[in-house]
C-alpha cells in the first residue's frame, strides 16, 4: 500500500510544482474576468459621448430631445437651433475630435420619424441603441399628446412591465433565472471538457514517459501494474480536483467583486452588460464533480491504454485521436442540449458512459430531469469505467513492456485475451 | 556448498513464432559476480526479465532466495538496472531516489539520507536539487546506479550494465560492483562485452539462441572448453622434447624449431604434466608460458558464426 501512495504523492507532487500547472491555474480566471468585465469595460470607453442636437424642429421637440438624452449617461448633449451653415461648422468640430456627433432633427421629425445621426463612430450598438430609445420614447409622447392624450393616462401606459424568471427543481424554485441557467450549463460543460482532456493527456503522458525510459521495467518488478496504473490515475485526479477549486475559488472571488471591479475600470453600475451570477446550489455541485470524475475515470484509463500501446509522443498523438474526437463530439452537442434539454437526443446522449460526463450536468444545469435519468446514467457510468478500466488495465500491462511498432487492433484484442 | 541465491530450472518463454529462452538451467551461489554472456538475441534480457517477473515463463521455475513464489514479493532485496535506461526528466535528482527507493519499501527518511550519502561520495552532491535533465548522460548513469544499489539488495541484476559508460563511469561501476562482492552482495550482469566479464566474473554462463552453452565459474570454463597454448624456450638441452611433443594424450600440436616450440594442447590435458616430464627426461628450459585462451575465444569458438545472424524482434505478451 505505501508503494501505491508513493506514486500518488509523485504524480500529485510532481504535477503541482510544475509551471504548467499554475498557468493554467491562472489562465483560466483571467479569461473569466474577461469574460465579465470585457463587456462593461467596452461599453464604457471613453466616457459620455459629447454630441450636439441640432434642432430644425421648431417646437419644444428638439429641448425635450436634449434633455431625455442628458438624463442618460451615454451622451453630453447640448443643443442648437438649426441655421445654414451651422451643421458644416459642427462637421469641423466634429473632424477636429472636439465633438463626437451630431443628431440633426429636421421639422417633420415627429411625423416621419426620421431623424439623422452623423458621428466619426456610429458602429457602437451601445451609443445607437441609446439614441434609438430616446428618440423613439420622445416622439411616442409627442405623437401622443397631438392626438389628445392626457399625459396621465401616458404615464400609466408606459409603466414598465417586468418578467423574473425562475427554474423549477422538483416543485421548489431554485432562484436560478434562465439566464443564470444557461451560462451555468454553458460554463460546466466547457470546463467538465477542458479539465477531462488536459488530466487525460497528462495520464498518457506519464504512462509514456514511464515506458520510453524503461523506468517501467524498475516499477514493475515490485508493484503491480494495475496498482502503478490506479495510483497514476488517482495522483492526476487529484491535480485536477486541486485545480478545479483555484478555478471555483478565484470565480467565486471575481463573480462577487465584480461590480467593485467594473467600476474601477470606468464602467458603469448597471448590471445589463455583465455576465449573470449563476447560483451554483448544493445537488448542482454534486452532480459537477460525480461526473466529472466519472468521466476522468472512464477517459484517464482509456488515454493511459493510448500511452501504453504508442513508443512515441508522435504515436500518441495520433492513437488518442479517436479518444479525442469522442470528447469534441460530446462537447459540442452540449448545444443541442442546450437548445433543447429533454429532446431524445439530449436524453440518449445524458444517459451513453461516454458522453454522460459532459451531458448530464448540461442537461441537469439547464433545467430540471426525472430523478431516474440521472440515476439511470450514473449506474451506467459506473458501468461503463469497470468495463473500460478493464480493458485498459489489460492492454497496460502488455502495452509498457512492448517495443516496436504500434499495435493492430486485432493485436490489442490479443493482448486483452492474453493478459 | 551454501544454496544457490537464484536457481533457474528449465526455463523456456516462447514469443509468438520463435523461442526466446529454450530451457534453460543455472544456479547462482551468494556472494559471486555471476555474468550473463551472449550475442545479441541469445536471449540474455528476457531471462533477466523473468527472473525479476516482470514477464512470467512459459515452462519452468525461478526460484529467488531459496523460496518459490513470485519475485516480486522479493523486490525488496533485489537491484536492478534495464538496459535502456532512463529517469523521470523533468524531476530532481533527489526526489528520484527517493521515490524509487520508496518502490522498494524504503521509508522517505531513510531513503533521503541514503541518497544524499551516495550522491556525496559519487561526486553529486551539488547536483542533487537539479533536475535529471540538467545532468549530463554520465551523470544520469550514476544516478541510476544508486538507484538501483540504495535499498541495500542482496540481489543486484544489471542488464548491459557497460553499454555506453565511458571509461571514468565504466572504472566506477566497476569499482562499484567489486565492493558489492565485498559486501556480500551477488550481482548478476550481462553483457556481450567479453573482455569485462572476464575481468569480473567468479562464474559466468553463456547463452545463444536462448540455449545454454557453457556454465560454472571462469577458471573451469577455460580449462575444458578449449586447449592450451604453450610456449617453450630450451637452455642448449631439449632432453626428449621431440618423443614427448609427438604424445597426442598431450599435445593436439605443434611447432617445433628445436630451440623453441609453440605447441597446443589437446584439450583437458594438464600443462604441469608435461613440464614434469619434460625436465624429468633432462631438458633445461628457459621459458615455460601457458597461454590462456581468452574468453573471447571461447566465446567465439562456441558461439560460431552463425549467432551473429539477425534473430526476429522480441514480441511480449506478459501475463504479469
Amino acid at each position: 500500500m505505501p508503494k501505491v501512495l508513493a506514486v500518488i504523492r509523485r504524480e500529485f507532487v510532481e504535477r503541482v510544482r510544475s509551471k504548467w500547472f499554475w498557468v493554467s491555474a491562472i489562465l483560466v480566471p483571467l479569461f473569466l474576468a474577461a469574460v465579465i468585465l470585457l463587456p462593461a469595460a467596452f461599453a464604457s470607453s471613453g466616457g459620455p459621448k459629447r454630441i450636439v442636437v441640432v434642432d430644425g424642429t421648431g417646437s419644444t421637440f428638439g429641448q425635450r430631445v436634449t434633455e431625455a438624452l442628458r438624463a442618460g449617461t451615454t451622451f453630453q448633449a447640448s443643443r442648437v437651433t438649426a441655421s445654414p451653415g451651422v451643421i458644416d461648422s459642427l462637421m469641423r468640430e466634429v473632424g477636429a475630435k472636439r465633438l463626437d456627433g451630431v443628431l440633426v432633427l429636421a421639422r417633420d421629425v415627429v411625423r416621419t420619424g426620421a431623424a439623422e445621426y452623423r458621428a466619426t463612430n456610429v458602429s457602437s450598438l451601445r451609443d445607437i441603441g441609446e439614441l434609438r430609445r430616446v428618440l423613439g420614447s420622445v416622439v411616442t409622447t409627442a405623437r401622443l399628446e397631438r392626438a389628445g392624450i392626457d399625459p396621465a393616462v401616458m404615464a400609466r401606459a408606459e409603466q414598465p412591465i417586468t418578467l423574473a424568471t425562475q427554474k423549477i427543481s422538483g416543485s421548489a424554485t431554485t432562484g436560478e433565472s434562465s439566464a443564470q441557467s444557461f451560462s451555468l450549463a454553458y460554463f460546466m460543460g466547457i470546463i467538465l471538457y477542458m479539465v477531462i482532456l488536459m488530466y487525460g493527456v497528462n495520464v498518457k503522458s506519464s504512462v509514456l514517459e514511464e515506458k520510453t525510459t524503461r523506468i517501467v521495467e524498475v516499477l514493475v518488478s515490485s508493484i503491480r501494474p494495475f496498482a502503478l496504473l490506479c495510483g497514476k490515475v488517482v495522483g492526476v485526479g487529484a491535480v485536477s480536483l486541486l485545480q478545479l477549486a483555484i478555478w471555483a475559488v478565484a470565480g467565486r472571488v471575481l463573480f462577487s467583486q465584480r461590480a467593485a471591479l467594473a467600476g474601477r475600470m470606468g464602467g458603469l453600475e448597471t448590471d445589463g452588460g455583465l455576465f449573470q451570477m449563476p447560483h451554483v446550489s448544493t445537488a448542482t455541485a454534486a452532480v459537477f464533480l460525480a461526473y466529472f470524475l466519472g468521466g476522468f475515470l472512464l477517459y484517464s484509463a482509456m488515454f493511459a491504454a493510448v500511452g501504453a500501446m504508442s513508443s512515441s509522443e508522435q504515436e500518441a498523438q495520433q492513437a488518442q485521436q479517436p479518444l479525442v474526437l469522442v470528447l469534441v463530439a460530446s462537447f459540442l452537442s452540449m448545444f443541442a442540449e442546450l437548445n433543447d434539454p429533454s429532446s431524445t437526443l439530449a436524453v440518449v446522449l445524458s444517459v451513453v458512459p461516454f458522453s454522460s460526463p459532459i451531458a448530464m450536468p448540461v442537461r441537469w444545469a439547464a433545467g430540471d430531469l426525472p430523478p431516474v435519468e440521472l440515476a439511470g446514467s450514473l449506474v451506467l457510468l459506473i458501468a461503463g469505467i469497470v468495463g473500460v478500466t478493464w480493458v485498459a488495465a489489460r492492454i497496460y500491462r502488455v502495452g509498457i513492456l512492448m517495443t516496436g511498432k504500434r499495435p493492430s487492433l486485432r493485436e490489442l484484442v490479443r493482448w486483452v485475451k492474453a493478459a | 556448498m551454501t544454496t544457490p541465491i537464484l536457481v533457474l530450472d528449465g526455463v523456456t518463454k516462447r514469443f509468438s513464432g520463435h523461442t526466446a529462452v529454450d530451457g534453460l538451467s543455472l544456479a547462482i551461489p551468494p556472494g559471486v559476480i555471476y555474468g550473463l554472456l551472449g550475442p545479441n538475441g541469445a536471449g540474455k534480457t528476457t531471462t533477466i526479465r523473468m527472473i525479476l517477473d516482470i514477464i512470467r515463463p512459459d515452462a519452468g521455475s525461478v526460484r529467488l532466495f531459496g523460496e518459490t513464489g513470485r519475485a516480486r514479493d522479493h523486490s525488496a532485496r533485489v537491484g536492478y538496472l534495464p538496459e535502456e535506461r532512463g529517469l523521470y526528466r523533468k524531476m530532481r535528482v533527489v526526489d528520484v531516489l527517493v521515490f524509487l527507493a520508496e518502490m522498494k519499501g524504503i521509508e522517505r527518511r531513510v531513503a533521503r539520507a541514503r541518497a544524499l550519502a551516495w550522491l556525496e561520495r559519487l561526486g553529486l552532491g551539488p547536483w542533487r536539487l537539479r533536475r535529471i535533465d540538467e545532468l549530463s548522460k554520465g551523470m544520469q548513469q550514476k544516478v541510476q546506479f544508486i538507484s538501483t544499489l540504495l535499498h541495500e539488495p542482496a540481489l543486484v541484476v544489471l542488464d548491459e550494465p557497460f553499454a555506453g559508460l565511458d571509461p571514468v563511469n565504466t572504472q566506477v561501476l566497476k569499482d562499484v560492483v567489486l565492493e558489492l562482492r565485498q559486501g556480500g552482495v551477488t550481482v548478476l550482469f550481462s553483457t556481450h562485452i567479453m573482455e569485462q566479464a572476464e575481468k569480473l566474473c567468479d562464474q559466468l554462463c553463456i547463452i545463444a539462441r536462448g540455449r545454454k552453452l557453457v556454465g560454472g565459474s571462469l577458471s573451469d570454463i577455460k580449462r575444458t572448453s578449449s586447449g592450451q597454448h604453450l610456449t617453450i624456450g630450451f637452455d642448449g638441452e631439449a632432453g626428449d622434447a621431440a618423443r614427448l611433443f609427438a604424445e597426442r594424450r598431450l599435445v593436439k600440436q605443434v611447432d617445433d624449431y628445436g630451440q623453441y616450440a609453440e605447441l597446443e594442447l589437446t584439450p583437458g590435458a594438464d600443462p604441469q604434466e608435461l613440464l614434469r616430464l619434460l625436465v624429468a627426461s633432462g631438458a633445461r628450459l628457459s621459458r615455460f608460458q601457458v597461454m590462456e585462451p581468452s574468453l573471447h575465444k571461447i566465446f567465439m569458438d562456441l558461439v560460431g558464426r552463425d549467432a551473429a545472424r539477425p534473430v526476429v524482434r522480441e514480441e511480449l505478451i506478459t501475463r504479469a
